[in-house]
C-alpha cells in the first residue's frame, strides 16, 4: 500500500488541549490529571492509555434533568494519551475559556475539561414547547470547551441597538451566558418561521454578549440516538 | 360539489347528532365550502379542552400549524370542490381535547352577509354522511363564523353551530383562551381561493378525499383524479437567452455589481479554501463587533490554522504511524488567543451594507432595509436567526403560496419578511448561492428555491411527465431585477445547452428560462437500476441558442 497517498492525514503535533483535526473532528491531548467530560458516544480512536467512565456518579447528579434513560450522556475520560472525538461529520469548534462562561445547547455540546464549573440548566418557558425539552449546559471556569454544529457556525452580536435577537432554538449552538432569553410564541410568527411542523417558537435574546447559529435546523442528537 | 348523494344527512343550525349513527368510522374528512365576492377566508379548526378553551396551542390548527402533534387533526388544503379540507382521526384525539370547533374567518375586508351559499360536510369512507349547508343571509356584519363542532359528550357528536363572530381570527382565538402576539396583528393569510394552479388532482395521501368509492374503510385510493390540466406544460421561450449570473463567488466584493454572465462554478463554494468568511473584521466599533466582550478581541491574524484540512509537507516529517506523537502529557499551550471570542472570530458576522450578504457557503443574511426596503419571501423554516424588526407573515392575495413540492409531495409555504432588520437564511446546511438578476430570467425547481426578493416576478409552473415523483416537477421562474438564493446539495455544475444536453430531473436546479424543456422519459441514461427497478427515469432534455444553461446538483431527491 502506499501510505504515501493517506499520510496528509496524519495528526499534527500536538499543540494545544484541544485542536481541529480537520473540520470535524476534535482532537484532545489527555494527561493524568486533566480528566475530561465528553459526549458518550463519540470517541472515534484514541492512542495510548485512555479509560472511560460511561456513568460518572457526578454527572449522573448534576445532569438528572437530562436524563431520559439509565445512561447519562457524557462520559468521563481520563489518562494518558490523544483522543479523537466526533459527531456524526458535524462541524467542532473548540473555544478556550479565559475565566469565562458560556451556555450550550446540550446536543452540541462535544466535550469540556472536567475541572470546569458547568451545570445544567433549563431555560425557563421553552421546555414547554419544545418536545424533547432544550437543556443548556453552562461552562464557566478557564478551560477548553468543545461545541458541534451542522454546518459552519455564524457568531452573532446581540445587543446591536434596542432589538432583541431572535433565534431558531433548533438552529442555536451557544451563547454568552450573560444574555436574558425567553421564549416568544406568536401564532403570527411562530408557525411561520422555524420548523415547518407548527413546533416552532423563538427563544429572544437580550442583553450584551453573542450567539452562535448553524445553518440548519437539524437538531437531532445523534449520539443520544444511537444509545 | 358532489352535492346530492343520497346518504348525506342535512343539517341544520344547531342539529346535532352522534358521529356513529352518521357513519361507523373514526376516520373523518371534513370539508369547508365558504366563497364571496372579493372575500378570502381563513378555515381553522379549534381543538378545546373541557372548559372549551383552548389550553394546548399545538391544537389551534390553521394555515400555518396544519396538523396537531400526533396528526389526529390535520389541514388538507383545498380539494374536491371544498375551500378548505381536515382530516380528523377522532379514535387519535388525546383525551384532554373534547370539542373540534371549525370557523372560518374573513381575511381582509369583508363581512360574513356577503357570503354566498356554502356548506360544511362529513365524508366518511369515501361517501358524504352530513352536510350542514348555510348562505350569507343568516348573517350580518359579522367577520367570523363558528360553523360547526365535533364534541364529545359520552361519544363524539357533530352539532352545526352557524354562529356568527365579531372579529377576525385574532378574536376569535382571544375568544378561545389562545394567546396572540402583543405586538402584531393577526396575520394576513391568504387562503389562495383561487391559486394560480392549485390543482384539484394533488391525490390526498393514503386516505380517501370525498369523491372516493363506496368502500367503507377509510383508505380506499379515491378513483385516480385526472391529471391536472397541463397548464403551464412547457414554458414558453422567454426573451433574451441572457443567463443570470450563477455562482459568482461567495463573499466576492462585487457579488452585486457583477455582470450578469455564465458563471461557471469555477470558485464554487464548498471546496477547499472556502472564501474569507473568516475575515477579521477590524478592531474597533464595527457593525460585527462585540464592543463590550468580556475578553479582548484577538488580533487580526492569530495564529489559528484554517478550518479545512492542514496536510502536512511529507509523510517522513511525520511521526511513523503508531508512534506516539511527541509532547503527549504536555501542558496545553493555547494555539489561538485565549478566550471565546479570539476562536469565535473567524465565525463572526460580516460586516452589513449590502441587501444579500453570504455569510458563509451554507448562511446568508438579508439586510431588509437595503434595497428600498422591499420584503424578501422564503420558505418556511429558513429563518435561522433575525435582528431588528422584522415581520414575518404568510404571502398575500395574487400569489400561490402553496406549491407542491415536486419531489416529496410536500407542501412548500412561502413567508414573507417585512421590516427593518437582518435575517439569516440556511436550511440543512446546504449550500446557497445568490443568483442576481438583472432583467433577464431564470426557472428554478421549486425544491431548490430557498428566498428571493420579492421585486422578482415570479411565476410557478408545472412541467408534468409520467415516472416524476409526484407526477410533475414544479419549477419556479423568475424575471427582474434582485436576488434568487438557491440551495443545492453539494457542488452543483453548470453546463451549457448543447444539441444533446440531459438531466436527472431529480438533480436539476435550475436552467436558463429561455432553454426549452422536453421531457424524454423513454431515455434510459441512468448509470445503473436497482434490482426491480424498470431502468427508466425521466431526463429532461434542453434545447435552446448559445449561452443557456443548466444547473445540476449531484443529489437526487
Amino acid at each position: 500500500m502506499d501510505q504515501q497517498m493517506i499520510a496528509g492525514y496524519a495528526p499534527t503535533p500536538v499543540a494545544a488541549r484541544m485542536e481541529n483535526h480537520g473540520s470535524s473532528m476534535l482532537k484532545v491531548a489527555m494527561s493524568t490529571g486533566q480528566d475530561l467530560f465528553a459526549r458518550t458516544g463519540s470517541m472515534v480512536a484514541y492512542e495510548g492509555f485512555v479509560q472511560y467512565e460511561p456513568n460518572p456518579p457526578a454527572v449522573r447528579q448534576m445532569a438528572s434533568a437530562w436524563l431520559t434513560g439509565e445512561s447519562t450522556p457524557i462520559m468521563k475520560c481520563s489518562g494518558d494519551g490523544l483522543l479523537y472525538l466526533a459527531d456524526y461529520g458535524a462541524d467542532v469548534v473548540c473555544l478556550n475559556l479565559n475565566n469565562e462562561s458560556v451556555s450550550v445547547n446540550g446536543t452540541n455540546l462535544l466535550a469540556f475539561d472536567a475541572h470546569l464549573t458547568w451545570g445544567v440548566e433549563r431555560v425557563k418557558g421553552l421546555a414547554k414547547f419544545a418536545g424533547q425539552g432544550l437543556f443548556n449546559v453552562g461552562v464557566s471556569g478557564a478551560g477548553w470547551v468543545a461545541v458541534t454544529s451542522r454546518g459552519t457556525p455564524i457568531v452573532v452580536d446581540c445587543g446591536r441597538g434596542a432589538d432583541e435577537t431572535y433565534v431558531d432554538p433548533d438552529a442555536l449552538v451557544a451563547w454568552s451566558s450573560g444574555l436574558k432569553m425567553k421564549a416568544k410564541r406568536s401564532f403570527k410568527a411562530s408557525s411561520l418561521i422555524g420548523r415547518g411542523s407548527g413546533e416552532a417558537f423563538q427563544i429572544a435574546f437580550s442583553g450584551q454578549g453573542f450567539v452562535v447559529v448553524q445553518p440548519s435546523e437539524d437538531s437531532t442528537d445523534r449520539l443520544r440516538a444511537r444509545g | 360539489m358532489g352535492a346530492g348523494r343520497s346518504m348525506a344527512r342535512e343539517f341544520e343550525r344547531g342539529h346535532k347528532a352522534k358521529i356513529s349513527d352518521l357513519t361507523a368510522g373514526t376516520d373523518l374528512y371534513v370539508g369547508v365550502s365558504i366563497a364571496g365576492p372579493g372575500l378570502t377566508f381563513d378555515i381553522s379548526c379549534f381543538g378545546l379542552d373541557a372548559k372549551e378553551e383552548l389550553s394546548d396551542d399545538r391544537y389551534f390548527i390553521f394555515f400555518n400549524q396544519p396538523k396537531s402533534p400526533e396528526e389526529s387533526i390535520q389541514l388538507l388544503g383545498a380539494q374536491s370542490g371544498d375551500t378548505e379540507s381536515f382530516r380528523v382521526t377522532l379514535d387519535r384525539i388525546p383525551p384532554a381535547v373534547q370539542r373540534l370547533s371549525f370557523t372560518a374567518t374573513i381575511d381582509g375586508g369583508g363581512q360574513m352577509s356577503q357570503v354566498g351559499p356554502g356548506y360544511l360536510r362529513i365524508v366518511a369512507g369515501g361517501e358524504e354522511v352530513a352536510r350542514y349547508a348555510f348562505t350569507g343571509s343568516e348573517f350580518t356584519t359579522e367577520r367570523a363564523v363558528m360553523l360547526a363542532d365535533i364534541y364529545l359528550k359520552d361519544v363524539w357528536r357533530f352539532a352545526a353551530v352557524g354562529q356568527g363572530f365579531d372579529g377576525g381570527l385574532a378574536a376569535l382565538l382571544r375568544n378561545f383562551g389562545g394567546e396572540v402576539a402583543e405586538e402584531e396583528e393577526p396575520a394576513a393569510p391568504q387562503q389562495a381561493a383561487a391559486p394560480g394552479f392549485a390543482p384539484p388532482a394533488g391525490p390526498a395521501p393514503g386516505f380517501a378525499p370525498p369523491p372516493g368509492g363506496p368502500a367503507p374503510s377509510f383508505g380506499a385510493p379515491p378513483p385516480a383524479p385526472a391529471p391536472a390540466p397541463p397548464a403551464f406544460g412547457t414554458p414558453p421561450p422567454a426573451p433574451a437567452p441572457a443567463p443570470p449570473a450563477f455562482g459568482t463567488p461567495p463573499g466576492g466584493p462585487g457579488l452585486h455589481q457583477a455582470p450578469t454572465m455564465v458563471g461557471p462554478l469555477a470558485p464554487a463554494p464548498g471546496q477547499p479554501a472556502p472564501p474569507p468568511f473568516g475575515q477579521v473584521p477590524p478592531p474597533g466599533p464595527t457593525p460585527g463587533q462585540i464592543p463590550g466582550q468580556s475578553a479582548p478581541p484577538g488580533p487580526p491574524g492569530y495564529a489559528q490554522p484554517p478550518f479545512g484540512q492542514q496536510p502536512p509537507p511529507g509523510y517522513a516529517a511525520q511521526p511513523a504511524f503508531g508512534r506516539q506523537p511527541a509532547g503527549y502529557g504536555q501542558p496545553p499551550v493555547p494555539a489561538q488567543g485565549a478566550g471565546m471570542a479570539a476562536a469565535m472570530q473567524k465565525y463572526r458576522e460580516l460586516p452589513t451594507g449590502q441587501r444579500w450578504t453570504q455569510q458563509n457557503p451554507k448562511m446568508v443574511r438579508a439586510d431588509l432595509s437595503q434595497a428600498g426596503g422591499q420584503p424578501v419571501l422564503a420558505r418556511q423554516g429558513s429563518m435561522v436567526l433575525y435582528q431588528g424588526k422584522v415581520d414575518f407573515g404568510y404571502k398575500g392575495a395574487g400569489f400561490t403560496g402553496r406549491i407542491v413540492g415536486n419531489m416529496t409531495g410536500q407542501e412548500m409555504q412561502l413567508m414573507r419578511c417585512t421590516g427593518g432588520g437582518q435575517v439569516f437564511f440556511a436550511e440543512n446546511a446546504a449550500y446557497l448561492h445568490p443568483i442576481e438578476l438583472q432583467g433577464d430570467a431564470i426557472c428554478v425547481s421549486a425544491e431548490n428555491v430557498l428566498a428571493f426578493d420579492e421585486s422578482l416576478q415570479h411565476e410557478v409552473r408545472r412541467i408534468e411527465g409520467h415516472g416524476i415523483p409526484g407526477g410533475a416537477l414544479f419549477t419556479m421562474q423568475f424575471q427582474g431585477t434582485g436576488t434568487v438564493i438557491v440551495k443545492t446539495h453539494g457542488t452543483p455544475v453548470v453546463l451549457p445547452v448543447t444539441p444533446t444536453t440531459y438531466a436527472d430531473s431529480n438533480a436539476i436546479v435550475a436552467w436558463s428560462s429561455a432553454a426549452q424543456v422536453i421531457v424524454s422519459s423513454q431515455v434510459r441514461l441512468r448509470r445503473t437500476a436497482y434490482p426491480g427497478h424498470s431502468g427508466e427515469t425521466v431526463n429532461l432534455q434542453f434545447r435552446g441558442a448559445p449561452g443557456n444553461f443548466i444547473v445540476v446538483q449531484p443529489y437526487e431527491v
